[in-house]
């Protein structure tokens, strides 16, 4: 069996992807340490699962399992499960104007706004990292958190709104004397 | 398109993920719906704050070396790699150079490569290491057996021996000597027990053998069709007790 063809085609594979796993899994844990250790758990699932690996696009499936492992490491984790939160379900989604708050938002900078997406429920965090910053497709955030593709489109514009809303408030805040 | 439709699209419609037809007609709304259009201003200045700001975490160059160190290396050649692997594992114990060195000038001597002992330490030395013991973690014996089964084609002796000391933690897919393999994880105290078992190239049984290598005891043995492999670094006398439990279950 070739099977130091197997240590050499995993690495061809998975290793150009270890800082998009990496960065799903510090914005999921919110921490190196943890998300080091979500990461190799992820890629020595990879390594074993690696026949089962049958898609085009080796990103996603690896996405997929270092998701599953965040949410293992979650299990066992007391203080990580407050991060995973549920989304509020009584937050107004009626979607009232934005206003003129919301259009300042692109001058946020990046501290600010790392501390309040880092805020959002983690079912949000995910798919505003795997869109904005992995350029992922509503098909292949689907694939990765295993949600329909309308359930994606849904929770996204909710993370967007519920990202607006924690964006006014703070700034709201700020002004306060 | 009314308004509430085109609203409800407008995510989708900054996202580029409506098809052509649609996309047109979001656009003819938005084109006369000043509520839209801001709305679907602020999620472009949303999503470009995001884009441009949003820090992108990169990997510490640590953990390449980490993840490749915790990878299982198969079929190794026989005489250059051993000492290699061995190193590891006993870096794993010794946690240092000392460690190393020391393993390093065992190995030596050993007598001859034996694939499917060093495989078996080394995947239980991992599996301490990546704090990856389980993958179904559960002292429920009805839950390993068949979470094991419905994954290889093999249904090998999964049995609780919480009252003989020897409480069962969990279960886990592994590669041993070229097979996928069950691992059966025990305790003795604080020590963990792996057992792996999977299916045999040799039919023939075999009673029980037991060894010493790098200050773990093994044992293993053929029933069944099955080989099965005990690992752990309790003495030899607990495991051969632990090996003589499973034979009877």
């Amino acid at each position: 069996m070739a099977t130091d063809g197997r240590n050499r085609r995993f690495e061809l594979l998975a290793m150009p992807h270890l800082d998009a796993a990496f960065n799903l899994a510090r914005w999921l844990t919110g921490n190196t340490a943890d998300a080091e250790d979500v990461v190799q758990d992820a890629y020595l699932r990879a390594f074993r699962y690696l026949d089962a690996f049958r898609g085009d696009n080796f990103r996603v499936w690896l996405l997929t399992i270092v998701r599953n492992s965040f949410l293992n490491w979650l299990k066992d984790n007391r203080s990580g499960r407050l991060l995973f939160q549920a989304a509020p379900a009584d937050l107004d989604w009626a979607d009232p104007d934005p206003g003129p708050e919301a259009m300042l938002l692109d001058r946020v900078d990046s501290e600010t706004l790392g501390i309040l997406v880092a805020q959002l429920p983690a079912e949000y965090r995910e798919v505003l990292i795997l869109r904005e910053i992995e350029d992922l497709s509503y098909k292949d955030i689907a694939a990765v958190t295993g949600a329909p593709a309308g359930t994606v489109m849904s929770r996204l514009s909710r993370a967007r709104l519920a990202l607006r809303k924690a964006w006014i408030d703070n700034e709201k805040g700020a002004q306060k004397p | 398109m009314n308004h509430e439709r085109a609203r409800s699209l407008l995510h989708a419609y900054a996202d580029h993920e409506t098809g052509p037809i649609r996309r047109f007609f979001i656009s003819r709304h938005i084109a006369t719906c000043p509520s839209c259009l801001a709305e679907l201003e602020a999620i472009q200045a949303m999503r470009t704050a995001l884009r441009t700001n949003l820090t992108v975490h990169r990997a510490p160059p640590a953990l390449a070396m980490r993840i490749a160190s915790a990878l299982p290396r198969e079929a190794p050649p026989p005489v250059r790699r051993q000492p290699v692997r061995l190193g590891f594992a006993g870096a794993a114990m010794a946690g240092g150079l000392a460690g190393v060195a020391l393993t390093l000038a065992v190995t030596r001597f050993t007598p001859q490569p034996d694939p499917l002992a060093a495989d078996v330490l080394a995947d239980h030395v991992r599996s301490l290491m990546a704090n990856h013991l389980t993958d179904v973690e559960t002292s429920d014996q009805h839950t390993v057996k068949p979470w094991l089964s419905a994954r290889l084609d093999l249904s090998p002796v999964v049995k609780d021996f919480a009252a003989e000391g020897y409480p069962l933690v969990g279960g886990r897919l592994d590669y041993v000597d070229g097979h996928r393999a069950a691992a059966i994880v025990y305790r003795r105290d604080k020590h963990v027990i792996n057992l792996f078992a999977f299916v045999s190239d040799d039919r023939s049984d075999a009673s029980p053998r037991q060894e010493n290598r790098d200050g773990f005891n093994i044992v293993r043995w053929r029933t069944g069709g099955l080989t099965y492999v005990a690992v752990s670094d309790v003495e030899a006398a607990q495991l051969m007790a632990f090996v003589r439990l499973v034979q009877s279950g």
